[in-house]
């Protein structure tokens, strides 16, 4: 459909870990006064920093240096200061060296699990900027990091935006480290792998990509590398971000880049092939490559029996369809072929608009507007007050409306039930797309009747064709026709029958199944009175 | 992660079908009986067979020729000039066929649905579409085919099968039709339908394994050409031989004649016409594709976005040409049976002279590759 040119991207510096705010020494020199002053210098004069001098084994001069906001002081009292300040009992009688200190200190002394120690001056801030304590030693060019970071985080809650009957209630929440615990718990494997890149010149934002090794495409994954190494942007604050810079069609009005709040959504789609990028800071993981199909499959279709998921997955799309062309059908038939709809109920559309001193497409266009105000209003609002809102806006206006001659009942009807539809459409972000297209599609079916309608639909079906997600068509499983992902697209197949991983994925390892066929139940309560 | 960039077998059979049933399938029925009244749909049947052959000489040049398309090889096999002159000729003919099929349409819109809109909106609005589709690669323009193949079926199925409750067999025998009953004209005219279905030539470079083009384009002619025999069968069943005449389009009359029990639809005609606009656009950006194809070749140029555009207005001038539908069914007949002269002769003529002169494409696959290493 509408081709639009790749978007340039920025090309500078692809090098993420090496980036440094101005002004950053190269090396620390060894002298502890002329560190502190370089260090100083970066740091200024927060309040929040604490720069602590010590007597290290009553020999050394030492100091640490860390937020006191970011880290955990309980663990840099116990951990840090004290075996330090008290030398322990099994080095009493080892002389110790300059030489040797650093490697007595972290080997033999302190209680902290993570240690590195960096000699260069930019890692030195980086290290006290992520939370963790440095502690440099008179005489030692360079320093020790220690991981003393503690951030504040939320529990674990149900997610807000993908409520599931059935199946875990568990989501993520902002912090990477907890989001990929809540992964790792789940695909017990050593070749479940993540990689780390920090994105944003001021945020340095974790940014992790967490695949399965041996199932996911090396090509994709190298790609998603490639993208995210190109972004070049002064903060990371949402995954949202890092979606609009990885995306194939910036311009095409349809997501191509899934996202989830649920750890078995994101543990499905690793387990497919696909590849998860999370972001620290944010709820939301992103799914790569996203087909259109995926925006109406939620995780209750695999939890529920297969008949039961498909006939609800149906009902889905139903409602994706009707949420797209229902106010525009109603339009174009209502003003360019009312022969169509039997004539009893055609008499009493007419009826219902004898007062109504506007076409019907404006009419609908009206209350079509008036209705997304009050859906973001209704999303804005303190929850205490939406539902009221709702119902004043809804039941009250919507009734007065009619009373007042200003719409028709059945154009509230109509105006009701594709917002009902629009509503049941699992993912957020597909669900606004289609909302917004149903507007051009509104003033194409009062333009042309049915005619603009299936032309604006043409034109929308040739957008999706057109699209690819990571070299993905978003079409696919349907067009290009594929056995296998079809099992899985508008009807919910049985587990059983997905043997292969959606071949559209190319994953390195195909096969689901351990066995062909569907499982046999053996009749074990059955009473067998020959063997009593 | 790309995915395979070769066409399939199955999406060439859908191309074929979906370019081949387009704006001709309303008309179909009245041009079959129009002159061999109840021999309608062995007319239908004659022409099928015109258009078989005339596809099969395609498909056996392609194989012979599995990399390039008509434009590339007839280069080769009659020498430069001649072929410039025969490939002017297909893009112009292709652009003209296009232009017709788009006013065809553009009159059926107006007469079924939109009555007070001017028939030159429709037609820009379609040609628009259909210039926003061809502008893509030939693989995304397949996925537009093979998507849409169910809307282009559906529909005729779905006609033919409710009207099944008014037909009449007497309407059809005798089966050769009353004497004199000529099968000349109208074979023809049906052949020509068929004549979007000429974009193999273009699919077959892209596929895999050019040798099971075979497959798919008796794949493709033996569905199209069972749902246009069923169509001109249902209509004379319906109408008799007699009426057909005088209506313009039966194939929308038949939509017109059946209702669906429940009283929820109380015409279907609309909805007939709306989702027989898919395949008006499926079969008019077949043949438009072929000739901005065509004219690449001819000018030398690499952009086909162009092309595309550039081509828009002539088209649009060229299907304002006739002044009213008779005049328009006039041309369309001329054209059509011009049009076969070029589309089955010059493949014709092609593959006698390959033979003789024993002129072979490159095979397909890595041939360079192999060349070097011997």
């Amino acid at each position: 459909m509408i081709r639009f040119r790749n978007r340039k991207k920025p090309q500078k510096n692809p090098n993420l870990t090496t980036r440094r705010t101005p002004g950053t020494p190269e090396k620390l020199t060894g002298c502890l006064e002329s560190d502190l002053m370089i260090v100083r210098s970066c740091l200024g004069d927060s309040d929040d920093i604490e720069i602590r001098h010590l007597h290290i084994f009553n020999e050394f001069q030492g100091v640490i240096i860390y937020y006191t906001t970011l880290v955990d002081t309980l663990s840099i009292y116990r951990d840090i200061h004290k075996p330090l300040m008290y030398k322990p009992r099994h080095l009493e009688d080892k002389s110790i060296h300059l030489d040797n200190l650093m490697d007595t200190l972290m080997n033999e002394t302190l209680y902290i699990s993570e240690t590195a120690r960096v000699s260069d001056g930019a890692d030195i801030l980086d290290a006290i900027t992520e939370g963790s304590t440095v502690l440099l030693i008179d005489g030692i060019p360079g320093g020790l990091v220690l991981d003393t970071r503690q951030i504040e985080k939320r529990g674990i809650e149900q997610p807000q935006t993908e409520h599931s009957i059935r199946g875990p209630k568990d989501g993520f929440i902002e912090v990477l480290d907890s989001n990929i615990s809540l992964l790792r718990a789940r695909i017990k494997v050593g070749d479940f792998r993540i990689k780390i890149v920090r994105i944003g010149k001021r945020t340095k934002t974790r940014v992790a990509l967490c695949y399965i090794e041996s199932i996911a495409n090396p090509k994709l994954l190298k790609e998603a590398e490639k993208r995210l190494s190109k972004i070049d942007i002064d903060g990371i604050l949402d995954s949202g971000y890092i979606e609009q810079f990885i995306e194939d069609h910036p311009y095409s009005p349809f997501p191509q880049v899934q996202n989830t709040e649920r750890p078995d959504k994101a543990t499905a789609s690793i387990l497919e092939g696909r590849v998860i990028i999370m972001v620290d800071g944010s709820p939301f993981s992103l799914i790569i490559p996203a087909v259109f199909n995926q925006f109406y499959q939620v995780t209750d279709d695999y939890s529920e029996r297969f008949i039961m998921g498909s006939l609800v997955r149906f009902i889905r799309l139903l409602a994706i369809v009707f949420s797209l062309i229902f106010p525009a059908l109603y339009v174009s038939i209502i003003s360019f072929n009312p022969e169509m709809i039997p004539t009893d109920f055609a008499v009493a559309v007419a009826g219902g608009r004898a007062g109504v001193p506007f076409p019907a497409v404006v009419e609908v266009l009206l209350i079509e507007v008036s209705m997304e105000v009050l859906r973001e209003a209704t999303l804005r609002l303190p929850q205490q007050i939406g539902g009221a809102l709702s119902i004043v806006g809804v039941l009250v206006v919507g009734e007065a409306a009619v009373g007042a001659g200003f719409a028709s009942p059945i154009t509230v009807v109509v105006i009701a039930l594709t917002t009902i539809g629009s509503f049941a459409t699992p993912a957020y972000n597909a669900a606004i797309s289609i909302r917004m297209l149903r507007f051009p599609l509104l003033i194409a079916g009062g333009m042309f009747g049915l005619y603009g309608l299936m032309i604006g639909l043409i034109i929308i079906m040739n957008h999706l064709l057109f699209l690819d997600s990571f070299g993905v068509p978003y079409m696919n499983p349907v067009t290009p026709v594929s056995k296998q992902g079809l099992k899985d697209s508008l009807i919910r197949g049985p587990l059983w029958s997905f043997k292969k991983r959606p071949s559209h994925l190319h994953t390195l390892d195909d096969d689901r199944l351990g066995y062909e066929g569907v499982p046999k139940a053996e009749p074990v309560l059955q009473s067998n009175k020959q063997g009593e | 992660m790309q995915a395979s960039s070769h066409i399939t077998e199955r999406q060439v059979g859908a191309v074929v079908i979906s370019a081949i049933i387009g704006v001709g399938i309303l008309a179909l029925p009245r041009i079959a009986a129009e002159e061999a009244n109840t021999g309608a749909p062995l007319v239908t049947l004659l022409g099928i067979g015109i258009a078989f052959i005339g596809l099969l000489l395609l498909t056996l040049l392609g194989i012979r020729f599995p990399r390039e398309s008509i434009f590339e090889y007839g280069q080769r096999i009659i020498g430069r000039p001649l072929a410039y002159v025969f490939n002017t000729c297909l893009a112009v003919f292709f652009i003209l066929l296009t232009a017709l099929a788009v006013r065809e349409f553009g009159e059926v819109i107006t007469s079924a649905v939109l009555r007070r809109t001017p028939t030159e909106v429709t037609i820009i609005t379609m040609m628009i579409l259909v210039v926003m589709a061809t502008r893509q690669k030939l693989l995304k323009f397949t996925y537009f085919h093979v998507f849409y193949l169910p809307f282009i079926l559906v529909p005729g199925l779905a006609i033919v099968l409710v009207s099944l409750q008014n037909a009449e067999l007497l309407n059809l025998q005798p089966i050769i039709g009353n004497i004199p009953a000529r099968y000349g004209k109208g074979a023809l005219t049906i052949a020509a339908l068929f004549q979007p279905a000429f974009i193999v030539t273009l699919l077959i470079p892209a596929m895999q394994t050019p040798k099971k083009a075979i497959k798919s384009f008796l794949g493709g002619i033996f569905i199209s050409g069972t749902l246009y025999m069923l169509i001109v069968c249902a209509a004379v069943a319906v109408f008799g031989p007699h009426e057909i005449n005088h209506l313009m389009w039966p194939t929308l009359e038949l939509a017109r004649a059946t209702t669906i029990p429940g009283d929820t639809l109380e015409r279907l005609d609309a909805i007939f016409i709306i989702v027989w606009v898919v395949s008006v656009f499926t079969s008019l950006a077949a043949s438009y594709y072929i000739s901005i194809n065509g004219a690449q070749k001819v000018f030398g140029s690499q952009d086909h976005r162009f092309i595309s555009h550039f081509f828009l207005p002539f088209v649009f001038i060229l299907a304002m040409i006739p002044k009213s539908v008779f005049s328009l069914y006039v041309f369309v007949e001329i054209v059509g049976i011009i049009g076969l002269a070029l589309t089955i002769g010059y493949p014709f003529i092609l593959l006698i002279v390959a033979l003789l002169r024993k002129v072979r494409g490159e095979p397909h696959g890595n041939s360079s590759e192999v060349q070097e290493t011997d």
